[in-house]
């Protein structure tokens, strides 16, 4: 899937696109192949994007796990046939290795479909215009996974085969008794190699006249079996019918790799929808997985959704034993998010980038119910994206030569997540950069949503303003100081909702409960109450 | 005497279902020891596999141009190669492909159909050539022969393999010189296991000889243990002094069955006799010579 066609390397990073990749890859060669070329739709594509998330959603009803396991297992088993198929297409007598694989990628394309048409499912991989060549491939086949280039192919193998061995036997019995007589002569017990050490001083007498020496020692002679007369006409018999069976076999390759040949089109064709069933039924399977929903995909520039998860972060918690909230929002044109410190702003900001991903590339979304509108790009601007740039700069300077890099963009249709820009400069300057930024992002018709802890922004920038609602109460605080304990009372403790703020009313951010929650030093944190409390 | 058969009671007595021949380097008659083995199992009516590490069986040496011996397998056999070095004919009973590599491409399992020459280029990774093993065990080879190569023998850790050290007039200028070789490298693929109830250094990846002088230097007195004998990459002679002052032990040790010697080499040859018996004087392993058909006295 070319997620680099929406998304530059840091809101790749952002978005854990390496794991999504890893949750889409598809089982076999084939659908990995189609993978790579996966291009996402573009704004004005919306009823075909639409169309391609319904079908997943359809495929990954029809299909139980198991049954998609099943199917995982066969695409897997199924080799890389489509260099033979070409070879044959261009003319070239296979091997017979070539021949297994065809026969295996056809075993599974069958496998495949007879599971598809088993489940009712909306997807084929039908294999019936090469049904004769795959009964002419089955009389190779041996055992369950093998294959022999048979007799049954042509009416010389067998004949040439039954000469060749008899030959080979012919000559077997003859150098044999040759060899044997020879081992008696010098006392041994059999001459297997074709060179042999003779000691000199277990020769008693002249050598055997069938004996040729090849290099004299001291202490021994380097020896080789001469062949007499009649080894000799045996073995040319040998090689004479070796020969005769070399060409059958040759000749039956050449008839099999004719009727590939023959079928290459349509061979080509089973081997593209294996692929693109792959691809589908990978993501059937991460639908399944991850209780996916279709979302409305609209013409604007729109992300609107309930309960989503942000499905990175989801399973890494759920690994942890710990628990998920799911946000909903509605953001269209430009939007600032504000809330306490762990309040899920960030999270809000993937999600709404995650869910635009997913139906920019017509799949089903992970939440309850979305709309969602097509973008060009989508990108990211915030914590741990902008290490990248420019090292020597400060991390007030990489944010800005980042945005800079991103307001210069000229997508038609642009989603952008701004997390708390500017937050390492002062507030009085960082909210006035704040408000400027909202305001260019209006004025080029961006969809974007900015997370920020400063106050006034959105209303300052005649944009609408959502909050995360915060901690209900102040959570306790573990009496261990135990970290995990404190996240777990935290999360416990905290309202992930996130709401429009109309009232004009801003929340603090908690910071200092939460710095209390999180084990600071007692003292410090009561300090930091007072200090508060004189600046009223 | 039969020294294919010597080697593979020697294995079979132990229980051992592989059989992997290294060499102190190239041509020293290990092919030479593998057809001998190959032609004894195949006798014997065992069902059994070949396969080599890394490159092996070619007509030509392909880093020298010197001629090979090849392996003449009968029906029955099977081996583990390169798709590439399977020949046309005679054709083989295909039994599986495999995703391994190799240098001549991917790796096959065939089931020799009719007499022939074959060449085997099997994985040249320690675990392919263990997943080889396996699956050769799987396709019901009640014995498997693998063509080593002494620059690969970090393939030999993690089996319960029995290990026939070949060595031959090739790869040495004197019979000495081929004797300290192989004591060298028999000592060190010989590294006893480890005593868990007396203290150790563990060390972990490959001891080197600089890691051991370190050690000597510091007077270590406990056991050295490495995992497995492939990871001490110390050379033969440089071995035999360092193992002298340390306690070099292992976890997985290695079972080396025999020794073979090849006393024909390209340029020069020693005597027969006095080399299978000093190899014997110097390894302590039974000592064939394939050639001679002789066990060392």
């Amino acid at each position: 899937m070319r997620f680099d066609r929406l998304l530059d390397a840091n809101t790749r990073a952002a978005l854990q696109v390496a794991w999504l990749r890893a949750e889409l890859e598809p089982a076999s060669e084939y659908g990995r192949n189609v993978f790579e070329t996966i291009e996402p739709f573009a704004p004005g594509f919306e009823t075909a994007a639409q169309s391609r998330a319904r079908f997943i959603g359809e495929l990954a009803r029809a299909l139980d796990g198991a049954r998609l396991d099943a199917i995982r297992d066969a695409l897997r088993a199924a080799p890389d046939a489509t260099p033979a198929i070409a070879r044959a297409g261009m003319g070239e007598v296979l091997g017979d290795a070539n021949l297994l694989e065809l026969q295996r990628f056809l075993d599974a394309a069958g496998r495949v479909d007879a599971l598809l048409i088993a489940s009712d499912a909306p997807l084929r991989v039908p294999t019936g215009d090469v049904a004769d060549l795959i009964a002419i491939l089955e009389r190779g086949r041996r055992g369950k996974f093998g294959f022999y280039l048979a007799d049954e192919y042509d009416a010389r193998l067998a004949e040439s085969r039954g000469i060749a061995e008899r030959e080979q036997a012919e000559y077997d019995a003859v150098r044999g008794r040759l060899a044997r007589r020879v081992a008696t002569e010098l006392g041994r017990d059999e001459i297997a190699e074709s060179e042999f050490i003779v000691m000199r001083e277990a020769l008693h007498g002249a050598l055997p006249a069938e004996v040729r020496v090849v290099r004299e020692a001291p202490t021994y002679l380097l020896c080789e079996l001469d062949l007499d007369a009649a080894s000799l006409a045996a073995l040319a018999r040998r090689d004479a019918a070796n020969e005769a069976a070399a060409l059958a076999e040759e000749g039956a390759r050449a008839t099999l790799s004719a009727a590939v040949a023959k079928h290459a089109a349509a061979l080509q064709r089973i081997a593209s929808n294996l692929g693109t069933a792959d691809v589908a039924l990978a993501q059937a399977r991460f639908v399944r997985r991850y209780a996916c929903e279709v979302a409305e995909v609209v013409a604007d520039a729109h992300v609107a959704y309930e309960r989503a998860r942000f499905l990175p972060l989801a399973v890494e918690l759920e690994r942890e034993g710990r628990g998920y909230e799911p946000i909903s929002l509605d953001l269209v044109d430009v939007a600032v998010l504000t809330g306490p410190n762990m309040g899920g702003k960030s999270v809000a900001l993937r999600t709404t980038a995650f869910i635009a991903l997913l139906a920019a590339f017509g799949l089903p979304v992970p939440a309850e119910r979305a709309r969602v509108g097509l973008f060009d790009d989508i990108a990211w601007l915030g914590i741990g994206a902008d290490e990248a740039v420019g090292g020597l700069l400060s991390s007030f300077a990489k944010e800005v030569v980042r945005l800079q890099e991103i307001l210069a963009r000229s997508a038609p249709r642009m989603l952008v997540l701004i997390d708390e820009f500017a937050r390492t400069t002062t507030p009085r300057e960082g909210k006035a950069l704040l408000v400027a930024l909202v305001r260019t992002l209006r004025s080029r018709g961006r969809a974007a949503l900015l997370a920020t802890h400063l106050a006034g922004i959105a209303r300052a920038g005649g944009a609408r303003h959502f909050a995360v609602r915060g901690l209900r109460d102040v959570p306790q605080t573990p009496a261990s100081g135990n970290l995990a304990q404190a996240l777990a009372s935290l999360a416990a403790s905290m309202d992930y909702t996130i709401a429009e703020v109309t009232g004009g009313i801003e929340r603090q951010a908690d910071a200092i409960a939460l710095a209390h929650l999180l084990g600071l030093d007692g003292e410090l944190v009561a300090e930091a109450r007072r200090a508060l409390d004189v600046e009223g | 005497m039969n020294v294919g058969d010597a080697l593979l009671d020697l294995a079979r007595a132990d229980g051992l279902r592989s059989i992997i021949v290294v060499g102190t380097g190239k041509n020293v008659g290990k092919t030479v020891v593998v057809r001998a083995i190959a032609r004894s199992a195949g006798a014997r009516g065992l069902a059994f596999g070949l396969t080599s590490i890394g490159r092996d069986g070619e007509a030509v040496d392909v880093t020298d141009a010197g001629v090979k011996p090849r392996l003449f397998l009968r029906p029955g056999a099977i081996v583990a190669t390169a798709r590439d070095t399977l020949p046309r004919h005679p054709a083989s009973e295909l039994l599986d492909l495999s995703n391994l590599r190799t240098a001549a491409g991917s790796l096959v399992y065939a089931r020799v159909k009719a007499a022939g020459y074959f060449e085997i280029a099997g994985p040249p990774t320690a675990t392919g050539m263990r997943a080889c093993i396996e699956h050769l065990a799987r396709l019901g080879c009640e014995q498997t022969i693998v063509d080593g190569a002494i620059d690969r023998v970090a393939a030999l850790a993690g089996g319960g393999d029995a290990i026939v050290v070949a060595t031959g007039a090739n790869n040495a200028k004197t019979m000495q010189e081929a004797v300290d070789d192989v004591r060298g490298l028999v000592a060190r693929l010989r590294v006893e296991a480890f005593e868990p109830n007396e203290t150790f250094v563990a060390i972990e990846g490959a001891l080197t000889a600089e890691a051991a002088a370190r050690l000597l230097a510091a007077g270590e007195r406990r056991q050295i243990v490495v995992r497995h004998p492939t990871q001490i990459v110390i050379s033969g002679k440089a071995f035999l002094g360092i193992a002298h002052r340390l306690r070099i032990r292992c976890r997985e040790p290695l079972r080396i069955v025999a020794a073979t010697v090849a006393s024909i080499g390209r340029e020069r040859y020693f005597e027969p006799r006095g080399f299978a018996r000093a190899v014997a004087n110097a390894t302590e392993l039974p000592t064939f010579d394939v050639f001679a058909a002789e066990r060392a006295a």
